[in-house]
């Protein structure tokens, strides 16, 4: 029965044994490649055949699905399609089955009351708040042209009109605001769980898949604690004590530890200070744009009594002495400055001889591989590499990816200093608004949607930390970037606003559609997050006067 | 001297259809060929706004040919919004006046629409559900075409345990209308079919359902002895009984109708419902605040006291008389009228004991009252009580007691009273009753003709109707 506490976990198991081929269409981000890397060692597992094609965008999702759907009758959609009508955009013949494992959020309704072609992947405590299908499908009466005598004992009308506010009202309501689900690569691991086939290294790609919806921001503090945990039982399955002493040496072994780290971003493969100044948690809260925070970092430091000179060397090469108490230390020290939550519960991972890497710093370093702009190459060759910086053998391409992403937090962390000091965070009324011109340092690494959202969730965290202004404090964001030059368009994101008990939800995907339209503007909205488009600069102003009335 | 007594019609009050706004209908582009422009994907549904709410000329739509392209749409198992908007938009046309539902049929939307149930879009099947109810509430004609069309497998089909209960609604109040209207009657056969699973949803606990279920048999009850017999034979009758009882006047109505027309029938139909325990909710919809219950209970009661002396008698032992003497006494006129029957019958098919009881539970009293009403045939079914209770009171040699009765009652003045009636008939019939049981009792009459009274008591399935006079 299709009521409020709906939910579905359907298995791939029962069709994994499959006699045909599988496409797989994969989403660009971080998630959706572990995912893929999970659903790829079982299909390795199983002989299963399936083709890799990387999408960015309903464009070329839809370019894919219709170049394949010939030769495939299985297609699974990583981290896309959830929210959309599937069957209606890619009308797939009747004899093809679409398999969903997609975060976003609220699922098609279409997608969830149609049984037979889409299958959808989804965990089963994940709370979707699918409106009843009686509320969705049907709606009451109103009996208001009776003319009132009786209405209760008559008989049934011998024909009755459909109403249709209230369905509409309903499916707005339900579709007003984006967020995400549980992370695919833990679907993926579960699904792996549930046929006896998951291996450590599934593992690490699940926890890889969450560690990245938290770094981007997209699910809540408690969902990523109580997943935390799930993973947490899964590791200490996998990587018993007794196990670690007779494989500890192996080059090939891998162990996985739970860890209360630092959260400061890639600062085992850095320096300290670099982290300290390049991760945003702490530059917001040291509001290191300044010339106050950079005192304030000095005193941190000396709190902690670590000599600069250390501090700024690489991080394997500080004294040990000093390393060895070094989180304990910098904690207390920070929770001085107001820095709390300066720990965070994560894992790490451990290979071959003396390999040991942060969750954290795979997700950088896989976005950066992702989105890399330093050689000219395609979209799908950043990803493949990306992909393969998943695996262990590939730890050239991982440390590649970490160089890149220490270039990215530093870009990131410059931009946003800049943006704050030339107070380009400006306010529109409803929402805050910044636009990065041509010609500022970096800005070509912004024209990619991940780093772009990155830098404006980093950008908000901090303009929130520097304004005294209030209501500017609970406001949302929208940042734009130049996308294309010669094309002249510019990406544009908006986020929700930075407060402490942010559900994450968003609601700029419907609000951006709805400028669109109000306006004529040439926008595209190809990102799989409807809070991403494209727009030609030249309708920037007028789309964002659309937006204001909007939202004011 | 003909008199044509009108034999007890059983016609229920008709309710005018309540005709809704007719929704808007925008003539916008009608196309179903979308862009492949990703922003226009994201667009809300460029097919034809259908569905909102201000009024639309309706007949320039159907003028304009738009139902054949509607109906083509619904074809389109390729685009299932499209399918479900035009299903949508036809529902709301069907629900029209006849002709505008007519269109819809002549348009070719019931074969696309009966194979529309078995859509894997549930949205879909239920709104073809809704579309085809509208069109066999249109009447009896296209309430079989759309049987012979073989609507009624996909449709039951649709009834499951897992059914969501908004569908099971609309299912419900479909398969009502394909039990409804006379002239002609459903077809046996398809009857067969549905009632099984009709007896299913009377099981279930939701009011909607259970009213329009209810309904649905109700009608199906309404009809001659071997169609009453089909209903009897599914065991249904406890369950009705049940909802005679229930909280909600949406479902005790056609329920109470439902047993109302059961005991229209045989002595042994009738029996089962009283086996099913209806007495025993009578009394309290005898007085139920609401006049149409406390009339059709007082039918229902009627109807069982024109039974054989062992039911009459399950009248008594359930004690019935009380109630009856109250809504004879209390109750809605129209209530009061089907009571006076219900006294009628009882006298013409009881023994002298249980006449007796029935004159000591103090019927007369009210009874008796009643002979000031206006309605002319009530008067003459009461004198002809007082006949039957006469003979009754002769066989125990009490004719005299009787009459002081009646006379302390203020009942001989009444009927004294009614000599100077406008109406012939009742003239003549108060002059007879005096003439023969008070001639002592009071001043002289004329000479009395014959019995001017045939039988009017009697069971069957018909309503009060007018009263014929004839010409004297």
């Amino acid at each position: 029965v299709f009521t409020s506490s709906f939910s579905r976990c359907l298995m791939l198991s029962s069709v994994v044994v499959f006699l045909q081929r599988v496409l797989l269409l994969v989403a660009s981000d971080v998630d959706a490649l572990c995912a893929c890397k999970i659903l790829q060692a079982l299909f390795q597992c199983d002989h299963v055949q399936y083709t890799l094609v990387p999408v960015s965008g309903w464009q070329e999702l839809e370019t894919a699905f219709l170049e394949h759907k010939d030769q495939f009758k299985y297609f699974v959609f990583i981290n896309c399609g959830a929210n959309v009508d599937l069957l209606e955009i890619l009308q797939p013949e009747e004899d093809i089955i679409l398999f969903v494992c997609d975060t976003h959020r609220p699922i098609n309704v279409v997608n969830i009351y149609n049984e037979t072609q889409v299958k959808l992947l989804v965990k089963q405590d994940d709370d979707l708040e699918i409106p009843a299908y009686d509320d969705l499908f049907r709606d009451e009466e109103e009996d208001e042209e009776d003319s009132g005598n009786e209405s209760e004992g008559t008989e049934p009308s011998e024909k009755r009109r459909r109403l249709e506010e209230v369905w509409r009202e309903i499916l707005f309501e339900y579709e007003q605001y984006e967020y995400h689900g549980t992370s695919s690569a833990m679907v993926m691991f579960d699904l792996a769980w549930i046929m006896s086939k998951d291996l450590n290294d599934m593992l690490w790609w699940a926890i890889v898949g969450l560690t990245d919806q938290w770094v981007q921001d997209r699910i809540t503090q408690m969902k990523y604690v109580t997943d935390i945990g799930t993973l947490q039982r899964h590791v200490s399955r996998h990587n018993h004590r007794n196990e670690d002493d007779e494989n500890s040496l192996s080059i090939d072994c891998m162990r996985i530890a739970f860890e209360y780290d630092l959260r400061l971003a890639l600062y085992q493969h850095w320096s300290l200070y670099e982290s300290l100044c390049n991760t945003c948690y702490t530059s917001a809260s040291l509001k290191l744009w300044s010339v106050q925070g950079q005192k304030r970092l000095q005193e941190l430091l000396a709190d902690m009594g670590l000599p600069l000179k250390q501090v700024k060397q690489k991080f394997h090469s500080m004294d040990i002495s000093l390393k060895e108490n070094l989180q304990e230390m910098i904690e207390e020290s920070a929770n001085k400055f107001g820095m709390k939550d300066l720990r965070v519960q994560t894992f790490s991972i451990h290979f071959g001889f003396k390999n040991k890497f942060l969750a954290s710093d795979v997700v950088y370093a896989t976005v950066s591989l992702m989105e890399n702009i330093e050689k000219d190459e395609s979209e799908t060759d950043n990803f493949i590499r990306a992909l393969d910086s998943l695996s262990r053998s590939n730890l050239d391409k991982l440390r590649q990816g970490l160089e890149l992403a220490k270039k990215q937090l530093r870009a990131i962390q410059q931009t946003v200093a800049s943006c704050i000091c030339t107070n380009l965070v400006i306010s529109q009324g409803p929402f805050l608004y910044c636009y990065l011109m041509e010609g500022t340092p970096d800005v070509k690494l912004f024209s990619k949607p991940v780093s772009l959202c990155l830098l404006s969730k980093y950008l908000l965290k901090s303009f929130v930390c520097s304004t005294k202004n209030k209501r500017c404090k609970l406001l949302p964001l929208i940042m734009a970037a130049p996308m294309n030059v010669e094309q002249a368009t510019v990406i544009m994101v908006g986020i929700p606003p930075e407060t402490e008990s942010s559900d994450k939800k968003n609601f700029f995907g419907r609000a951006f559609e709805k400028a669109a339209e109000s306006t004529n503007s040439r926008t595209l909205h190809n990102h799989f997050d409807m809070s991403i488009i494209e727009l030609k600069m030249e309708d920037r102003s007028k789309f964002l006067d659309a937006l204001t009335s909007l939202l004011s | 001297m003909e008199v044509n007594v009108e034999l007890r019609k059983a016609k229920k009050d008709e309710q005018i259809l309540k005709r809704r706004n007719i929704s808007c209908f925008s003539m916008e582009d009608l196309s179903p060929e979308k862009e492949k422009n990703p922003v226009s994907m994201l667009q809300p549904n460029s097919a034809a706004r259908l569905t909102s709410r201000r009024n639309p000329p309706l007949n320039e739509i159907i003028e304009a040919g738009i139902i054949p392209k509607l109906v083509e749409f619904l074809g389109h198992n390729d685009n299932p919004n499209l399918q479900f908007e035009a299903a949508w938009a036809l529902t709301n046309i069907a629900s029209g006046t006849s002709d505008q539902t007519r269109a819809v049929v002549e348009g070719g939307a019931v074969p696309a629409f009966i194979a529309l149930l078995s859509s894997p879009h549930m949205h879909i099947s239920e709104q073809s559900v809704w579309a085809l109810g509208n069109i066999a509430g249109d009447g009896p004609l296209y309430r079989d075409s759309l049987i012979n069309l073989n609507v009624i497998p996909p449709l039951l089909a649709l009834v499951a345990p897992t059914t969501p209960i908004g569908f099971l609604r609309n299912i419900t109040w479909t398969l009502s209308n394909l039990c409804r209207n006379k002239n002609p009657h459903p077809p046996l056969d398809a009857i067969g079919q549905i009632l099984p699973v009709l007896i299913c949803l009377l099981q279930h606990n939701d009011k909607d359902i259970l009213s329009d279920a209810c309904w649905a048999v109700s009608y199906l009850t309404d009809g001659s002895n071997d169609r009453i017999h089909v209903v009897v034979e599914t065991g249904i009758l406890p369950r009705l009984v049940q909802l005679m009882g229930a909280p909600e006047l949406s479902v005790q109505t056609p329920a109470l109708r439902a047993i109302g027309n059961i005991v229209t029938g045989t002595d042994e139909q009738t029996q089962r419902a009283i086996d099913a325990g209806v007495l025993a909710l009578l009394p309290q919809l005898l007085r139920h605040p609401k006049p149409t219950i406390q009339k059709e209970a007082a039918w229902t009661l009627s109807n069982i006291a024109a039974g054989p002396c062992p039911q009459i008698q399950q009248l008594i032992t359930c004690g019935l008389l009380p109630s009856l003497v109250e809504v004879l006494d209390k109750g809605d006129f129209k209530a009061q009228k089907e009571a006076v029957w219900a006294v009628a019958n009882f006298t013409t098919g009881g023994t002298v004991q249980q006449v007796v009881v029935l004159v000591q539970s103090g019927i007369l009293k009210p009874l008796l009252n009643l002979l000031s009403s206006k309605d002319s045939k009530t008067i003459l079914v009461i004198l002809d009580t007082i006949s039957n209770l006469f003979l009754a009171a002769e066989k125990l040699g009490e004719t005299e007691k009787l009459c002081v009765l009646v006379e302390e009652l203020g009942g001989l003045e009444k009927i004294e009273a009614l000599q100077t009636h406008d109406n012939n008939i009742v003239y003549r019939a108060a002059l007879g009753l005096l003439e023969k049981h008070f001639a002592d009792c009071s001043g002289h009459f004329p000479d009395t003709t014959q019995d001017l009274f045939g039988q009017v008591s009697g069971r069957n399935r018909i309503w009060q109707g007018d009263f014929k006079c004839g010409i004297h």
